[in-house]
């Protein structure tokens, strides 16, 4: 582990979003090309690497860091474990790759270093909110992270831009005025912070004084998963987002949300025991998002409600609450993270390159961008779950848990397969009506976009093929996450001290 | 409970899985060449060829629409799209309506789930 | 103590109220302050002691930490509310801005009327 690598991965992005508005300054002072984006491109690698040394560490025991050597519950703690890692892992990888994807997207847009700093905020708020060890950190870069989203959603400031990202605000922020309640409720009852130190005190509260906190911090994240009943904003945030934006929220903002429902429902409070709420609300949410996908005629949109879909299948795996469950759902988070990623960067080629996303009026495309077409391909029937991809080996290892489960765990995972039926059917459409079929007149001239911006699609194109074939590979990353989630007193130990 | 799952053979394992997915494939295609004996394809250019009221089209100026794409899935689902479909209307109240009654339920089913009620 | 407790729950009330059934933008970005308002009424509320004395410890009581202890209010709360309240500045001062911008592009501030987000 780098020394101080907890807080440097928290502090970098921070830092990067401060320097760049500068750096560009600097730029246009004295004329030297690209300095903002090599500034970016140094400090994302410097936060890939950061992360990536920590997580080895993080895998087998607890990584505390205490800030200023105050020792927790009165200092401020970072507390990494295999979750958490996991969890960072996940984000930097698409953080990066979204990164390496927008110098040439946003190349015709104008104030771009904003933009960077923008995504370095969301960046950091993602890394602080699945580091941190107290739970008002856990607020605050909760926050970080929602501001910079929306302002990102508004970023091209036309009107569907500014429409979502009010939408996404008024939602969003009355989520995370839900979480701060349940913080307030937290801190009235025990009196601190440290996530570690609550867990310590949790067997002395009566179980009724925990429902209201409970159900807070449920809602507040249910709004940033897109859990069913609090899922609208979601379709029109990814719609009015520039395409990379729409990326980074569906790899990595998702991501954070699982992780929170994780760290919080599962080791916060301990209360394994609302599961089946969590596969009732996953199996709605699953349902919904397929069908309405179904019908949509903008394929960003598409894209968006398979994502609300595939958010089913991970709270599904994750309320069954068994072993091979967990483990299911956090490889298809990951996976979720690498096909979907995916997916928006080849729809944001194609925007780039024809100006639309209404499938209406695209079609016949594969001639023109064969490669594309081809990832495309890739990515829809990796989220359909077809093997030899990635999202059969996650979907399998759910289904198997809803067997094993017994009883009405065979619904489950009826239901869940029906739904991964329902995903092929949308990911053909979509398939059909933009790569194959027939190409209207005015599209013969479109050609293949640049390879900077197909190169990171292929690094996940790549992974979405070898985590298919090798799915052990997933098993083994995905499993000291697992057993983090089940050892509360490995946690406690971790960050308390003996 | 098995700990983790073991992606090994075994009955119904995803070498299964994989292998009776092509065999479908492989049945599905066979039914395809079967009914062409029974009823053969005979394309002239006649047939071919777009027209609407009368006029020929040309075929990169037709527009499929999106929407129905699916449209006897639309028909089995219809309840969902009348009921549910409907709600999806892009307005903002309703969003947050939405959102307290969620919360509202949530709170009923946590209290269900901790044991309380 | 706890009419400061009703009167928090009653803001976020009638900010939650004000969400659902105006229409104005404005009003509904005032309705989310108000919200955030009335946690951190609550969240002080929660660490405040009548008659107690700031939570700075001066020469005057460095002899009796514990009599100090005993009657200083939590601090922590404090922070955590101007924490927060910086925060709310934050997503006020974006979301007068988008109304700046709604206002431009749909000549009007009624949420009803900003829905070409459909399909």
């Amino acid at each position: 582990m780098i020394p101080h690598a907890p807080i440097l991965a928290v502090f970098l992005p921070l830092l990067a979003a401060f320097v760049l508005p500068l750096v560009s300054l600097l730029e246009r002072r004295y004329k030297i090309p690209l300095a903002k984006e090599w500034v970016s491109a140094i400090f994302v690698i410097a936060e890939v690497m950061v992360v990536f040394s920590v997580f080895p560490d993080a895998k087998s025991s607890v990584v505390a860091y205490q800030l200023g050597g105050w020792a927790p519950p009165l200092g401020i703690v970072l507390a990494i474990d295999a979750l958490s890692a996991l969890a960072a892992l996940i984000i930097v990888t698409v953080g990066a790759l979204v990164f390496i994807y927008s110098f040439i997207y946003m190349r015709r847009e104008s104030g771009v270093e904003h933009y960077y700093a923008l995504l370095f905020l969301l960046l950091g708020g993602c890394v602080g909110v699945v580091f941190t060890g107290d739970i008002f950190n856990f607020y605050v870069f909760f926050e970080i992270m929602s501001i910079a989203s929306y302002a990102l959603v508004a970023f091209r400031r036309h009107l569907w831009g500014i429409e979502a990202a009010i939408k996404y605000l008024i939602v969003g922020s009355l989520g995370t005025s839900f979480i701060l309640l349940g913080i307030v409720f937290l801190y009235g009852r025990f009196g601190t912070l440290t996530m570690a130190n609550i867990m310590e005190l949790m067997g002395q509260v009566a179980a009724r004084d925990l429902v209201i906190p409970l159900t807070c911090f449920l809602v507040g994240i249910g709004i940033k998963v897109a859990m069913v009943p609090f899922h609208f904003w979601l379709p029109d945030a990814y719609q009015g987002a520039p395409s990379p934006v729409s990326a980074f929220f569906s790899g990595a903002t998702a991501t954070v949300g699982v992780y929170a429902i994780a760290r919080i429902v599962y080791v916060l409070f301990g209360a394994a025991s609302v599961g089946s709420l969590l596969v009732v609300l996953g199996l709605i949410t699953m349902v919904v998002g397929a069908l309405m996908a179904l019908v949509q005629r903008d394929l960003k949109r598409l894209l968006a409600y398979s994502g609300i879909s595939q958010m089913g299948y991970v709270l599904v795996g994750l309320g069954l609450g068994t072993a091979l469950g967990i483990q299911g759902a956090l490889f298809h988070i990951f996976n979720n993270a690498v096909y979907k990623t995916l997916l928006f960067m080849l729809v944001g080629a194609v925007i780039w390159r024809v100006g639309t996303s209404r499938m209406d009026e695209l079609g016949g495309l594969w001639k023109n961008m064969p490669i594309t077409a081809f990832m495309f391909l890739l990515g829809s029937l990796a989220i359909a779950g077809i093997p030899p991809l990635n999202g059969f080996a996650s979907k399998w290892m759910i289904y198997l848990a809803g067997i094993e489960y017994g009883g009405w765990g065979y619904v489950v995972t009826a239901i869940a397969l029906i739904v991964s039926a329902l995903t092929l059917a949308y990911f053909l459409k979509a398939l059909s009506s933009v790569f194959l079929g027939q190409r209207p007149s005015h599209l013969a001239n479109v050609k293949e976009p640049p390879a900077a911006m197909l190169l990171p699609a292929m690094v996940l194109a790549v992974l979405c093929v070898v985590f298919g074939v090798l799915p052990q590979l997933g098993v083994d990353l995905v499993e000291p996450a697992q057993r983090a989630i089940s050892d509360l007193n490995g946690y406690i130990v971790g960050v308390m001290g003996g | 409970m098995a700990d983790s799952v073991v992606f090994g053979p075994g009955f119904w394992g995803p070498i299964i899985a994989t292998a009776s997915m092509l065999l479908i494939a492989g049945a599905g295609y066979l039914l395809i060449l079967a009914s062409r004996r029974i009823s053969p394809r005979r394309p002239t250019s006649e047939k071919l060829t777009t027209y609407a009221c009368g006029e020929d089209v040309s075929p990169s100026q037709t527009r499929p629409d999106a929407e129905f794409f699916f449209s006897p899935i639309r028909r089995v689902f219809r309840p969902f799209y009348r009921y549910i479909g409907a709600k999806h209307t892009g307005e903002l109240s309703l969003y947050v309506w939405w959102v307290l009654i969620g919360a509202l339920v949530l709170v009923v089913l946590t209290a269900h789930g901790l044991g309380v009620l | 103590m706890s009419i400061n407790y009703a009167v928090a729950m009653m803001l976020v009330g009638l900010g939650l109220y004000c969400l659902v059934v105006k229409r104005n933008l404005i009003k509904l970005v005032i309705g989310l302050s108000v919200i955030t308002d009335g946690i951190h009424l609550l969240l002080i509320s929660i660490g405040y002691r009548s008659g107690g004395i700031p939570p700075i410890v001066t020469s005057a009581y460095m002899d009796n930490l514990e009599g100090f202890a005993a009657r200083a209010v939590d601090p922590v709360p404090q922070a955590l509310v101007l924490t927060s309240i910086v925060i709310s500045v934050c997503v006020l001062a974006l979301a007068l801005s988008l109304a700046i911008y709604a206002y431009r592009h749909y000549g009007t501030l009624d949420v009803r009327k900003l829905r070409r987000l459909r399909e």
